[in-house]
């Protein structure tokens, strides 16, 4: 009775260096392969994994399938929705996937712990992530929270450097659900969301609400970014480059006219409707997107922004002080 | 006492198991490159439990005295409810369905809406903790109460014992060992109870368990943590199966023998 926890631990190590350390080198040899293939004039398989179920938040993504971009480009690429917890980072540092879609300071953490990867595009300038709060309570920005009670994912970053920096005078925090209902109950609650989907569906549910940016208050990491391994960088420059190309055009025909993608997501994702995603689209476009961005600039990524949140984790102790090197973070174009 | 002799041989296969395992375990890591994000070494789960201790005992405390709330709570409940079930056959057939739909609800599904019910914090810890841990000790405690020796019942009627009487000096004494086995299930159950209750209501902004030190070392993708929180977690249900083990084999079974 009590060997049992002690095989189980044994079967996870052996699972984890059998696939962990098997696949790495198989991708790899694979990986000059591909890259000859595509001169033949066949595809080359590309996998792209998502943070979260398919939304507006990744439809430049799949306006680029959509549209063709990427098969222009020589690639057949195969998009794996996320979820809650979907494990994006660490598959794409160990190559079971070839790219990825995160947010900036999951890049971070994730480098603290060794996982090898850089962010390639960062199409969400501006991090869609706000608190929700009922427009008849009179609070209008996050110094006046007070004697509310918070519904956020406290684990999460931007969670954190709310609760460091607010004071957060008779609030209580407690965990967030999936559920808007707590929430809708509850006039002096304050919930998390991102500005292009929840403001929506409480409107739709009959509640005026506000919404406060957390990138407002100071904490903005780049959103839904595109990433790789450094592995994939050294290897496969040539595809990694194709791919960024690919996706910048997407998110660029996304904005610009959503339609058809938009059809598409919601087939994948019935759940999302085609009127938010339409309302995320505009959303977007009003919070998250770089207005003056030229063409060929679009989700460029500069130094400071990396620098600036490193430091931020770093103060926030969910980071060793110069444990990343934030130069590492990203691929400089 | 029992001598070296005969506690030599059930504990030393454990731990010999115990230190090999881990022994391969660091040589793995070490000797293997596998990074952190993947898999951490024991030394460094040690390492991490060792900074993280202050931490961890407040978290371990707060998700103990959830789990063992839902756990007292389930042996009383559950014990009384097999009571009624063997006092009634009627009873018993009408509500045992609803025991074992007790079983196979899924607690994720329904511990948003205990927080709604019941608000967030301790109570619904607790309440989520007794849910999960109930139907074992009610399937075997009813087990046992009902699988009596019938020539026993005969004679104990023959002497016109009435049912309280049959209850006490021969159903229930015969029931400890399948009330025990129920325990025991119902132990470790009670503290996966607690930790899943943590995820969806917590206890406030300053105080947290278990269950929110898991969640986030595996947001910080610090594989180190989430093994030391993991492994207070299965440290505090083995905790709760030993007291178990020593309460049936000590108090219960000298009335089952009697």
């Amino acid at each position: 009775m009590y060997r049992l926890p002690w095989f189980a631990w044994f079967a996870a190590a052996a699972w984890i260096l059998l696939t962990g350390c098997g696949r790495v080198p198989t991708e790899g040899n694979s990986a000059t392969a591909d890259d000859a293939k595509s001169d033949t004039n066949t595809l080359t398989k590309v996998s792209l994994m998502l943070n979260w179920y398919p939304e507006a938040e990744h439809g430049g993504y799949y306006a680029a399938l959509v549209h063709g971009y990427f098969e222009e480009a020589g690639l057949d690429v195969k998009i794996i929705p996320g979820g809650p917890n979907a494990p994006v980072v660490q598959q794409a540092a160990r190559g079971a996937v070839d790219f990825g879609v995160t947010n900036a300071d999951r890049i971070v953490l994730a480098r603290a712990q060794d996982a090898k990867i850089k962010a390639l595009l960062a199409p969400l300038a501006n991090s869609p992530r706000c608190l929700l709060v009922h427009a008849d309570s009179g609070i209008e920005k996050f110094e006046q929270l007070q004697n509310v009670t918070m519904m956020l994912s406290r684990e999460h970053a931007w969670a954190q450097f709310l609760i460091k920096k607010l004071p957060l005078d008779g609030v209580k925090i407690v965990p967030n659900s999936a559920s808007l209902a707590p929430f809708l109950a509850d006039p002096r609650a304050a919930k998390q969301g991102y500005i292009i989907s929840e403001p929506f569906v409480a409107k739709k549910a009959g509640a005026d609400v506000r919404s406060l940016l957390v990138a407002d208050f100071g904490f903005n990491p780049y959103t839904s970014v595109l990433m790789t391994s450094d592995q994939t960088i050294e290897q496969r420059p040539q595809l990694v480059r194709k791919v960024i190309d690919a996706s910048r055009r997407g998110w660029e025909k996304y904005l610009a006219d959503p339609t058809e993608t938009n059809r598409r997501i919601h087939e994948l994702n019935p759940e999302m409707g085609l009127e938010i995603l339409d309302f995320g689209v505009r959303a977007m476009k009003e919070h998250c997107i770089e207005p003056d961005a030229a063409t060929d600039s679009f989700g460029r990524m500069t130094s400071e922004r990396w620098h600036l949140l490193v430091s931020q984790l770093e103060e926030l102790a969910m980071l060793d002080p110069g444990a990343v090197d934030a130069a590492a973070l990203y691929l400089a174009e | 006492m029992k001598s070296v002799r005969e506690i030599a041989p059930v504990v030393l296969p454990p731990v010999a198991l115990f230190l090999l395992v881990v022994l391969a375990w660091q040589l793995v890591v070490r000797f293997g490159h596998i990074e952190s994000y993947l898999l951490p070494s024991p030394l460094a789960v040690a390492r991490a439990a060792w900074t993280k201790r202050t931490e961890l005992c407040g978290a371990l405390t707060l998700t103990a005295a959830g789990a063992l709330c839902g756990f007292a709570a389930s042996l009383i409940v559950g014990t009384l409810i097999a009571i009624a079930f063997s006092f009634s056959r009627i009873i018993k057939a009408s509500c045992y369905p609803y025991a074992v739909f007790l079983q196979t609800v899924p607690i994720v599904a329904i511990a948003p809406l205990i927080v709604v019910w019941f608000d967030y914090g301790f109570q619904s810890v607790a309440l989520i903790a007794f849910i999960i841990s109930l139907f074992p000790i009610i399937t075997n405690a009813t087990t046992g109460l009902t699988n009596v020796d019938r020539d026993l019942v005969d004679l104990f009627e023959l002497h016109n014992a009435n049912r309280w009487q049959v209850l006490f000096k021969l159903r229930l004494p015969s029931a400890v060992p399948y009330l025990v086995t129920g325990a025991r299930i119902s132990s470790g159950m009670a503290v996966i109870g607690a930790i899943v209750g943590e995820f969806f209501t917590g206890y406030g902004a300053t105080r947290f368990g278990l269950g929110y030190l898991i969640m986030q070392a595996t947001n910080r993708m610090k594989t180190d943590e989430l093994f030391a929180a993991v492994i207070a977690s299965t440290a505090l249900g083995m905790a709760v199966f030993t007291v178990v083990n020593i309460v049936g084999a000590t108090v219960l079974s000298r009335w089952y023998h009697a």
